[in-house]
């Protein structure tokens, strides 16, 4: 009860605020303590509803729907606390939660001096109830004999929970699904200081205001995006961190759409410029944000994405869109109010090789690429199917060489001015060593003539801003921020081109103790150890031991694989060495234990079939199965026998045999069958097989086992079956993305101290 | 540069590239298809159906494939052939999603998507089931 009564509460203080915002905005002012009011009650409602929540989690009342179906008693506190984001309801209390985080340092900031106070918090506090509407359809705080009606008696407490996805069992589930709400819901604020303006009708100092949030959502957002690559490759074991993903492309189309919005901005700082397509881009980046949540979260594209989440139900369905389309529409109506007011904002005509017509272009290309993911992510919904991911790659190619090439020279051009000689003169020495490189790269093995062109890019923009960062590190410069993020981005094109373009993969089949050679390293499978997790007891996993050696130096490697009881499969996760220049990748596939039988030992037979081995024939009349039903509880049970019922022949006798395999606990066991006289033969009953009509229907697979011979022959051994794969340069890729964060923070406080001065 | 030589310039970036665009787009297009269709068709394509429990799977470690049989929502059925293992979560799944291409008599999937949303959105019944033990 308490749980659902504060979501009505901070919903409706949510709306009152907003409400008396507006009525400030339009200028009674009298209005404007009421709405702070408001937002403060709002924001401890949602504190204490979350609060809340983590409280039912951390104690288990799994007489709550949510946390019976997310957790159980045997999760460990890191992931027991991720509970409270891992499902459907609880993400969207994770959104509303980080909002009212953002909520409360954007009131402390806005209330200092005349920054849009009224207008940004309007705006803002209309998000915060839109959240509150979906929690209260969607609500994590529902009794399970509310969730499932009938079904449950009301009161009853179930004992344990059903406890958390094991795909979602690793240490990213606990910081990656934060990182990237903080992220989306911190653009909230730089959308709600571009509708401000629009509202306020004053358009100069609002990016002032915007920038250090857009900044502050980059980093954010960046570092989230790349934890999820992490997740996938380390962990999942995608084989790569990057899929295009419906999830993946709904939380990089805003990230790109920043970006470009940062650099705009920049230019307007120092132009005048650019007035108008800063307003969009930050009304776009956050629409953005709305949009792939109803991509994500409302089921439309359930058929094509591994991660999205189930059909929501129809409330939240329709809640979602009246969301996208009510912000949609303010932001429209906004712009079209102010259409006149917005045309005149005219700059002076740029110069074309200037710094800011070039940040410019820059941006443009930025969107172009955003344009192209959001495409082929939305696709689905027009026409049932999926955009082949060679799509994102093919297109995303050149715009990528663009970004890189238009990045190094715009900061080699001045603000302002057209100055070419001093230009060329310093294309210079970034260009000569980027060739240098290159033409290095080409002739170990970088042949594809984009692929060259996208290194020489990356190099080039690399060279650059390397030069500019030692000076500006020698002069104190403070615009070193965006240098160290430039040198991040080109590093981690760099990294993209050795880990993809030139990664290398080859399946093995690695019988026990044998060694086996594969890109240069000696790989034995020394068996399979099991070991216990603390937050899953219920399986055992196993570590399957790969000692890789190379040069006399040696390594183990441990794959893992278990059947998991929550899922009712086997789940996988790779291993990993990390070399320097490197990484070696072992994804496991499966283990084939050896046969009972040999395979020249064993006949399949269609009903009425008659086979001949050496001296007998053997004839498959048809199955037993006694009182055992087919897919019946004792077959699911894994207790059970069958049998099949066989003629055999030999040069003296007919007999009917009926060979049987007996089953304990799901492990077959094949009880022998001799015909009378002859003990030279065994015949066992192998398998039942039911395939396509094509194939022969229903068949049996008998053994006829020669025991003069089997004695003699050696047993085989398990084998490990794994896909090892070669990962050039990732490391590059993954320095390279923390570089990018790096200079992302730095940006941020140098922006920080501009608005303090 | 004039304003309008500016225009003209930008206009056709952006035409090419659209153009370029729609071309790839096009030819990435994947298709929802059932098994009849899918033999029609010489692309890739993807299918959507159940796996067929009772009949033949298993895991071919030599060839690296998964085997098993589909019935897609037309009940075609299709002997289904991926490069890899069985998918996580594929015993759970209320459907899967095949994509890959026809091959004479089967169907040769690249990837295979598992739709898991039973055991994500739990029943009434599983609560009762835990109250026993």
């Amino acid at each position: 009860m308490i749980g659902k009564f504060l979501v009505y509460a901070f919903f409706t203080t949510a709306l009152l605020s907003s409400l008396s915002y507006y009525l400030t905005h339009l200028g009674k002012e009298k209005f404007l303590k009421a709405g702070r009011l408001f937002f403060h009650l709002t924001a401890i409602g949602i504190l204490s509803t979350a609060a809340f929540l983590m409280y039912s989690i951390l104690t288990h009342q799994y007489q709550l729907a949510y946390v019976w179906e997310q957790s159980n008693s045997e999760l460990q506190l890191p992931l027991l606390m991720s509970t409270f984001y891992s499902g459907q309801e609880g993400s969207f209390m994770l959104w509303t939660t980080m909002t009212g985080i953002i909520g409360i340092f954007l009131l402390n900031y806005v209330s200092k001096g005349d920054r849009l106070e009224p207008q940004v918090m309007s705006i803002f506090t209309l998000i915060i109830s839109f959240l509150g509407l979906i929690l209260i359809l969607k609500s994590p705080f529902l009794y399970i004999w509310e969730k499932f009606p009938g079904e449950v008696e009301a009161g009853f407490m179930p004992e344990d929970g059903r406890g958390l996805n094991p795909l979602l069992q690793n240490f990213w589930i606990v910081i990656h699904p934060p990182t990237l709400f903080l992220g989306f819901s911190s653009l909230a604020a730089p959308f709600c200081f571009a509708i401000g303006t629009l509202m306020k009708n004053r358009y100069n100092d609002w990016i002032k205001f915007s920038l250090p949030w857009l900044l502050f959502s980059g980093m954010i957002l960046g570092l989230g995006i790349m934890m999820g690559g992490y997740w996938a490759y380390g962990i999942l074991g995608w084989g790569g961190y990057w899929a295009w993903d419906p999830v993946e492309n709904s939380s990089f189309v805003p990230w790109l759409v920043v970006v470009a919005c940062i650099h705009t901005m920049i230019a307007q700082k120092r132009t005048g410029g650019y007035k108008k397509m800063n307003l969009i881009l930050c009304i776009a980046a956050y629409l953005l944000v709305l949009y792939s949540t109803f991509l994500t979260r409302s089921g439309i594209l359930g058929d094509s994405s591994v991660h999205s989440f189930v059909d929501p139900g129809y409330e939240v369905y329709l809640a979602l869109i009246v969301f996208i389309s009510l912000f949609t529409l303010i932001s429209v109506a906004a712009i079209i109010y102010r259409l006149k007011e917005l045309k005149a904002l005219n700059a002076e005509p740029n110069k074309m090789l200037s710094r800011e017509s070039t940040l410019f272009i820059g941006s443009v290309t930025l969107c172009a690429a955003a344009l192209v993911v959001l495409a082929g992510t939305t696709w689905p919904i027009f026409q049932k199917g999926t955009i082949d991911a060679a799509f994102y790659n093919k297109m995303n190619l050149p715009i990528a060489i663009m970004i890189a090439l238009i990045n190094g020279i715009s900061l080699l051009l001045k603000w302002k001015q057209n100055d070419e000689k001093r230009f060329f003169k310093s294309l210079i020495f970034p260009l000569t060593l980027a060739i240098i490189v290159t033409l290095g790269l080409v002739f170990i093995g970088v042949q594809d003539f984009l692929i060259a062109l996208f290194a020489l890019a990356s190099l080039f923009t690399f060279f650059v801003n390397a030069e500019l960062a030692v000076n500006a590190f020698r002069k104190n410069k403070t615009s070193i921020g965006a240098y160290i993020a430039h040198i991040g981005i080109a590093l981690v094109f760099l990294g993209i081109i050795g880990s993809s373009k030139y990664s290398e993969e080859e399946n093995i089949s690695l019988e026990l103790n044998k060694p086996q050679e594969a890109f240069g390293y000696t790989l034995t499978y020394i068996g399979a150890t099991p070991f216990e997790d603390p937050n899953n007891k219920r399986d055992t996993k196993y570590h399957f031991n790969v000692k890789i050696e190379k040069d006399n130096k040696e390594m183990l490697l441990q794959p893992v694989m278990y059947y998991s009881e929550y899922s009712k499969g086997v789940m996988k996760n790779p291993d990993i060495a990390n070399f320097a220049t490197k990484d070696l990748y072992l994804s496991p596939m499966g283990l084939v234990e050896p046969e009972a039988f040999s395979e020249n030992e064993m006949l399949e037979l269609k009903k009425g079939e008659e086979k001949t081995v050496g001296d007998v024939s053997v004839m498959f009349s048809d199955f037993d199965f006694g009182n055992v039903e087919m897919g019946g509880s004792e077959m699911q049970s894994g207790n059970y026998v069958i049998g099949a019922k066989i003629k055999v022949k030999d040069s003296k006798f007919t007999e009917t045999l009926e060979p049987k395999i007996k089953y304990t606990d799901g492990n077959p066991e094949y009880l022998a069958s001799n015909i009378s006289g002859n003990d030279t033969y065994s015949f066992y009953f192998v398998k039942m097989s039911v395939k396509g009509e094509a194939e022969g229907g229903a068949t049996a697979t008998i053994a006829v086992v020669n025991n003069k011979l089997t004695s003699q022959k050696p047993k085989a051994d398990e084998t490990l079956v794994l896909t090892a794969s070669i990962k050039p340069f990732i490391n590059v890729l993954w320095a390279g993305t923390v570089i990018l964060v790096t200079g992302f923070f730095i940006s941020i406080l140098r922006r920080r101290k501009e608005l303090l001065k | 540069m004039s304003k309008k030589s500016k225009t003209i310039t930008g206009t056709l970036i952006i035409l090419v590239f659209l153009i370029i665009g729609f071309m790839s787009f096009m030819d990435s297009k994947i298709e929802y298809v059932n098994f009849a269709e899918a033999k029609e068709r010489m692309r890739t394509v993807e299918v959507k159906g159940q796996w067929l429990k009772d009949k033949d799977s298993g895991f071919d470690g030599s060839t690296n494939t998964f085997t098993f049989y589909m019935k897609d929502d037309f009940n075609n059925e299709m002997k289904v052939v991926l490069d890899g293992a069985k998918p996580n979560n594929f015993d759970v799944a209320e459907a899967v999603v095949a994509k890959g291409k026809m091959k004479d008599g089967y169907f040769q999937a690249k990837e295979v998507l598992t739709k898991c949303p039973s055991k994500y959105e739990a029943d009434g019944k599983e609560v009762q089931q835990k109250k026993g033990g």
